[in-house]
This record gives structure tokens, sequence and C-alpha cells, in this order.
């Protein structure tokens, strides 16, 4: 029942050439509108795309190399500052010990000279002191020995004595007149 | 969900039943498959409503050609042979027509964007994209190669899509599938044939290209060599016309098959088998319409690939033959 039917329609392997020339027509016109306002489009727009990504990527690992040269040289900028501010830290320091030290020297010799020329100047007031004492000691000495003389005056011995110290004076200066002031 | 599909196989059923007066299901058919000049729309549970006919173009190529004649089956128009040519807007015409119309139409729609901005936005802008990046990097680069692979693009593009639609429309109720008929088929592998020819003589020159058809042997076996490359070249266009019109003849022949089993067994119950079954099939169908799509593109990319391999072979070729005569022409097929 199926086959036969199948046999005598022949057209289900029948060529039209109507329909061939149809398709043909079709196809080629469909090509070539869609070729002008699809494909060229879309495949013009997914090539920029793609040469896009590229240079992005591209650019983004240029980019990327180039933060991690900088980031280096950062790192070592940064390496070579803490270096240079400990240098420093180390120097200063030193030099202030150094001038510490010096300065130390400096007021302790000068404390020492200090103590020294006081020491002079003691010393020096000290021979001073003693000299003046010394004239001091002559003076009430002397003053003694006149009141001591002046009251034995008249012994006779002394009054020599007396004489003979003021024959013995220089007949002008101080010393003359002294005795001379003494005698009266 | 159960209860749905027993609801929906009882209602295909009563349908089925009602309209189970006619029980020549494989005339039911090929009425279904095959082309007509006549349109109908058929509504469940009444009479088909006939749309009428578009008047028939004829040409006649000699006097008096088209004149109708009379056979066992009614009038019948002349053939090509007999001296008319036949133009008529046929059924699978208009199909063809109208999934070129949705061809169109969805890709100004989809690929009509911005185009400031490079990347697609939307499910149907990308899924154009993809497919077209699917033809352009899966099938052209690969079996064409590089260089001369974009240059094809286009028409394998124009393939892919034309040939989807027309395989999908086909799946849409009270629609036919015009790649399902054999003078569609052979009319777009005779587009594919003429691009690889084509594609052959560019990469190879118009001598490059003859010597090839002589297989470059020695010329006392030309005589033997030039039919079987000949043959070779009719036979790439061939293999691709009866795979797409029989793949998709066959899948609307078992679809239509498993729903007339109710009339041939003439009973509603055989619905409850049988819908799912068509149900099933229907969903193969639809993987089988971008399987064909992709192979047709595929088969398409890859005779061009052998023929522009062809030309490049062939500069190879011409240091060999002085050495001697072994001959590795097979090898161009395998690219």
């Amino acid at each position: 029942m199926f086959l036969p039917s199948v046999l005598a329609a022949s057209n289900l392997v029948k060529v039209q050439p109507g329909l061939i020339f149809w398709t043909l027509i079709t196809f080629v016109i469909v090509a070539i509108v869609l070729k002008m306002k699809a494909w060229g489009p879309i495949l013009s727009l997914v090539e920029e795309r793609e040469k896009q990504i590229a240079s992005s990527i591209e650019s983004a690992k240029r980019e990327r190399a180039e933060a991690e040269k900088l980031l280096a040289d950062q790192k070592t900028a940064i390496a070579e500052a803490r270096r240079e501010a400990a240098e420093m830290m180390r120097r200063n320091t030193q030099e202030m010990e150094k001038f510490r030290e010096e300065l130390m020297a400096k007021s302790r010799k000068e404390a020492e000279e200090l103590k020294l020329s006081a020491r002079r100047e003691i010393d020096e007031q000290k021979a001073k002191a003693i000299a003046e004492v010394r004239s001091m000691a002559v003076d009430l000495a002397m003053e003694v020995a006149g009141k001591l003389i002046s009251e034995r005056m008249d012994d006779s011995k002394q009054r020599a004595l007396a004489e003979q110290f003021v024959q013995g004076l220089p007949l002008n200066g101080t010393s003359a007149t002294g005795a001379v002031r003494r005698t009266a | 969900m159960r209860k749905a599909m027993v609801l929906f196989a009882s209602l295909f059923a009563a349908t089925a039943w009602a309209a189970g007066s006619e029980d020549d299901v494989p005339g039911y058919i090929l009425h279904h498959v095959v082309d007509s000049p006549s349109f109908e729309i058929e509504v469940p549970l009444s009479a088909p409503i006939h749309l009428g006919e578009i008047p028939p173009i004829h040409i006649p190529l000699k006097a008096d050609g088209c004149a109708l004649r009379m056979t066992d089956h009614g009038q019948e128009v002349p053939g090509l042979t007999e001296g008319c040519l036949d133009l008529s807007i046929t059924k699978h015409t208009v199909m063809m027509w109208l999934a070129a119309l949705l061809l169109m139409a969805t890709l100004f729609i989809w690929s009509n964007r911005d185009k400031t901005k490079l990347v697609p936005r939307g499910a149907g802008a990308n899924l154009i994209e993809m497919l077209v990046l699917f033809v352009r990097d899966e099938l052209a680069i690969k079996n064409i190669g590089k260089e001369e692979g974009p240059r094809y693009v286009p028409y394998l593009l124009t393939a892919f899509f034309f040939v989807l639609f027309m395989n999908l429309l086909g799946l849409v109720p009270w629609m036919a599938t015009a790649t399902g008929n054999l003078a569609v088929t052979a009319s777009l592998a005779l587009c594919t044939f003429v691009i690889t020819q084509a594609a052959g003589i560019r990469a190879a020159g118009l001598g490059g290209y003859l010597k090839h058809l002589t297989g470059g042997v020695a010329p006392w076996l030309w005589p033997i060599m030039i039919p079987v490359e000949v043959l070779g070249l009719f036979t790439k266009p061939f293999a691709l016309t009866m795979r797409l019109f029989a793949n998709m003849l066959a899948g609307h022949i078992v679809l239509f098959f498993l729903l007339g089993l109710i009339f041939i067994l003439g009973h509603p119950a055989v619905a409850l088998v049988s819908v799912p079954f068509a149900f099933a099939i229907y969903l193969l169908e639809l993987f089988v319409a971008f399987v064909q799509a992709y192979v047709f593109t595929m088969l398409s990319a890859l005779f061009i690939g052998m023929s522009v391999a062809m030309g490049h072979h062939h500069d190879d070729h011409g240091h060999e033959s002085e050495v001697g005569p072994s001959h590795d022409h097979g090898k161009a097929h395998h690219v």
C-alpha cells in the first residue's frame, strides 16, 4: 500500500527546474544582501574587537612589566634611603659623642685653668698678706720697742745707744724726720 | 505533568479519530512532504482550508511547448526536456522565501546595533555572533586555513543560516520543509560546487586546476584518470544534496508516520504511545535542523578547503614529478 503510492508519487524525487531556478536566485540575493548588511558589519566588528582585546592584553602586559620595574626601583630606592638614614644616624651619634667628649675635655681644661689661676691668686694674696702681716709686725715691734725705749731713756747706757743710733741715721730723708718726730 | 500529557494525548487522539475518515495514511504523508502548487491550511476537526494557487509561470522553450496534456494522474505540464520551463511558485518556493525573509529580518534586527560598542548586548545579538564566530573559527578557518578561510566566511554563513532557517521553518505547524526537496538541496550544493571550483582555480590557476584533473599521472593514463577526477568533482555536491534532502525528508516522514499509526491501527489508545514518540522525534528534528545546517556548511568548507589545498599541493607536486612517478595525490583529500 505504501510502496506503490511512493512510486506513483514520483514527485518525491522529482527535481523541478523551476524550484532550482528560484532557489539559486533566492540564495544569491540572500547572500549578497546579508554580506552587505549583516556579515560585513558583524565580522568587521568582531575583528575590531579581537584586535582591541589583543592590544589590550598586550598593553596590560607591558604596563604590568613597567609597574613591576617601577616597583623594583621603588624598593631599591627605599632600601637605599633606609640605608642612608641609618648611616646618617650612626654618623650623627658618632659626631654627638665626639662633640660631647670635646666639650667635656674643654670644660675640664677650663675648670683646671680656673683652679690653677685661683690657686695662684690665693698664693699671691697669701704672700701679700704675709708680707703685710710681716710689715705690721715690724711696725708693732718698732712701736713696742719705741715705747720700751722711751720709758728707759734715762738709763745712761740706753741713752748712749740711742745717740749712737741717731748719729748713725742719714742726715736727710724720711727716716731722719721719723727719727726727729720720734725724738720730739 | 503526567496528567497534562494524558490530556494532551487524548485530545490529539480525539482530533485524530474525528478526522480519521481518510485512511490513506501514506498518501497523506506524501501529500505533506512533497512540493505542490496549491496552498492549504489544515484545521483540526474540519476540512482543510484551501488558500488557492498562485498562477503558474510556464515559459515555453519551443512553440506550444507548455500545452497541458492529459495523463493517468490528471493534467500535467510537460517537462524541461519536452520544451517547457516551469517557473511556478510552489509551496516550497514560498517556504524558502519565507525562510529567507525571516533570516534577513532576524539578522537585521540583531546585527543592527550600536557600531561603536564592540560587545554585543542581548540574547539575540549574542546568539547570532556566537553562531557567526563558530562558522568562522570552527568551520572556515579550521577547514580552509587562516589565510584563505576568511574569504569564504560570508558564503558559508549564508549557507548555514539559510539551511538552518529552512529546516526550522519546516518544524513550524502548517509550514513545509523546503530543504526536504531535492531541487532545493541540489541548488544549494550547486552553489557550493561553483564556489569550490572557483576556489580551486583561484588557488592553483586555471592551468593548475586543469592539471589536477589529470591526476598528475603519465599522459597515457589520462583517459582513465580524467573521468575519475571529474566524477570525483561531482560526487561531493551529490553527497551534499542527498544528505540534506534525505535527512530532512526522513525526519518529517517519521514524524507523520508515528501520528499516522493511530489511523493505521485504528484505535485512539495508540495515541498514548505515538504522540509522546512523535514529540520526542520532533525534539530530535529540532536538533537535526541544526546538525544538518552544520554538516552542510562543514562539508562545504571541507570541499573548499580541499580545493584550496589542491593549489598549494600542486606547487610541491612539481618537484616530485621530476624525481619520479611517486604520487601522493590522495593526501589532498585528507587535509
